[in-house]
């Protein structure tokens, strides 16, 4: 993952300005995504890392400053042009976020269901493939996203974030409240899932054991502001004292 | 003591301003709501089973509710009319309560409680689960593809609902009348028969309609707003419930005054 070779800016973030009433949760927030490249948010909670990602992703309207993606400007695009580029990234949520009336295959293709007319079996199929490319069991094709753990509707969650082959992909804690093992299968997914449709990757998280494993560059928001840029090696040498304290407290082990 | 009373008219005015505001968002909402009706895609799918679950999935609990208030209302009459010598007009009374009245509001306060309470529960957790702005992510507009075919629905099938339980309701008064108070069963049909008038099938249809409307809107609207995870959920849930059952009992007045005032 790391050898990939970088090309273009797909994503450019410039000025960004949050505020919710008079709480300023983001400001002067400056940062570029390469074509390619893997790219992890850290940052207390609260911080406005989730805030961030909705604001790239169009739930949110930023206050002030630019989003653009592949040169196209978000902030206040029409929402017809604003659905058309969303469909350009995947997106897995915090918790999943699988629809509980759905079947898992249903789930997975619900974006190219809505796109183009497609039948069940086809569909499936299309399903099917997916979560082969991720090494899932066929099995749980058919249940729906209660019958499954939480793990695995993370898991569902990447491949229906992959369906559709888009240019970038947004992962918002993806091992949050799961084991370390499951964290590390969740992180190899996401490796894989970069791999194989040749994505770029934002992927917020608290977890430095997987920004090591995942990431080429790791911001850290801080103070409502990008405080420190680098590469996962950099970070664990940074004299930044937020960056060592986070480091500390989240995996002494790594740190030493 | 004037800082405590100006702290009093700040939290009152406070309070008012957030109703209002509230108010202000609830018809921005219906207005967005209702657009989305009208634009393609339409998911037939959803819309359809969605009839079924408040079509016919309600048959059961509107039926036994209309059926004992017909009974009751046979019986009361009866006792409150034998002062007057005017036993003979229980089937008339027992027939304009329950078309123009009691089928409509039960039937909308039952489909309130059951179905206004599931689809607040359900938004509401799709809402604090994410499942929302999944959809927003996913090609989907959720007021087109989650609202829309409950509104549908719910306008299809309260007139549905609400026939059904007054056949049922006026049943229910026939059954008391026979079997309890011995009335001639050929002279009870004649006479309700007889005092079956369209303009009050056509009222207890408007207002169905209008309660399908209200139920649908206030219980998305609550759920699509809803916050805080379980606790959100639960006072969604309870709030729609509460807000649709005072706004059919508004509404059925301000209806029957349209019709009959």
């Amino acid at each position: 993952m790391k050898k990939r070779k970088i090309k273009n800016i797909i994503l450019d973030v410039k000025d960004l300005k949050k505020t919710f009433g008079n709480n300023i949760i983001l400001n002067n927030i400056n940062f570029n995504l390469l074509e390619g490249e893997s790219l992890a948010i850290i940052g207390a909670s609260g911080s406005g890392k989730s805030v961030l990602l909705k604001n790239i992703i169009g739930l949110l309207e930023p206050d002030t400053g630019s989003i653009k993606i592949n040169s196209t400007e978000m902030v206040n695009l029409p929402r017809r042009d604003k659905e058309n580029l969303l469909l350009k990234l995947g997106i897995t949520f915090q918790h999943g976020a699988l629809f509980d009336s759905l079947k898992i295959w249903e789930n997975i293709i619900f974006k190219i269901q809505n796109q183009q007319k497609i039948s069940k079996i086809d569909g499936r199929k299309l399903a099917l493939s997916i979560i082969k490319r991720l090494s899932l069991k066929p099995e749980i094709l058919d249940l729906f996203p209660s019958e499954i753990s939480g793990g695995m509707q993370k898991r569902v969650a990447i491949a229906r974030a992959i369906c559709g082959n888009p240019k970038i992909l947004l992962f918002d804690e993806p091992t949050s409240g799961l084991d370390p093992v499951t964290g590390s299968v969740i992180d190899k997914l996401i490796i894989t899932a970069v791999k194989t449709i040749g994505a770029s990757a934002i992927t917020i998280t608290h977890d430095m054991a997987s920004v090591s494993r995942i990431a080429d560059k790791v911001i850290l928001i801080d103070k409502k502001t990008i405080s420190w840029s680098g590469t996962p090696k950099e970070m664990l040498v940074s004299k930044n004292l937020k960056i060592k304290e986070f480091i500390k407290s989240t995996n002494p082990k790594l740190f030493s | 003591m004037i800082k405590t009373i100006l702290n009093l008219f700040g939290s009152v005015g406070n309070k008012s301003l957030k109703f209002i505001a509230n108010i202000g968002h609830f018809f921005i909402f219906c207005f967005s709501a209702i657009s989305w009706i009208f634009r393609p895609p339409w998911y037939f799918k959803k819309i359809l089973l969605q009839v079924i679950d408040i079509g016919y999935f309600s048959l059961p609990v509107v039926g036994l509710t209309t059926f004992f208030s017909g009974m009751v209302l046979a019986l009361q009459t009866y006792n409150g009319f034998t002062e007057f010598n005017s036993e003979s007009t229980v089937a008339r009374v027992v027939l304009t309560s329950i078309t123009r009245e009691l089928g409509p509001v039960l039937t909308g306060l039952m489909v309130a409680g059951r179905i206004g309470a599931k689809m607040a529960a359900e938004i509401a957790t799709m809402k604090v689960t994410e499942q929302i702005d999944a959809l927003g992510t996913l090609g989907t507009r959720p007021m087109q593809y989650l609202i829309a075919p409950k509104i549908i629905a719910s306008v299809i099938c309260l007139p549905f609902l609400v026939f059904v339980g007054n056949t049922i309701g006026i049943l229910g008064g026939y059954t008391i009348a026979i079997f309890k108070l011995d009335f001639n069963p050929d002279l009870y049909l004649f006479a309700t028969l007889d005092n079956l008038q369209w303009i009050d099938l056509v009222q207890g249809s408007v207002k169905a309609a209008t309660f399908g409307l209200i139920i649908s809107m206030v219980s998305c609207y609550f759920g699509f707003n809803a916050s805080k995870g379980a606790e959100g959920v639960g006072y969604a849930t309870t709030v729609s419930v509460v807000v649709s059952s005072v706004m059919i009992l508004t509404s059925t007045y301000i209806i029957t005054a349209l019709f009959f005032g």
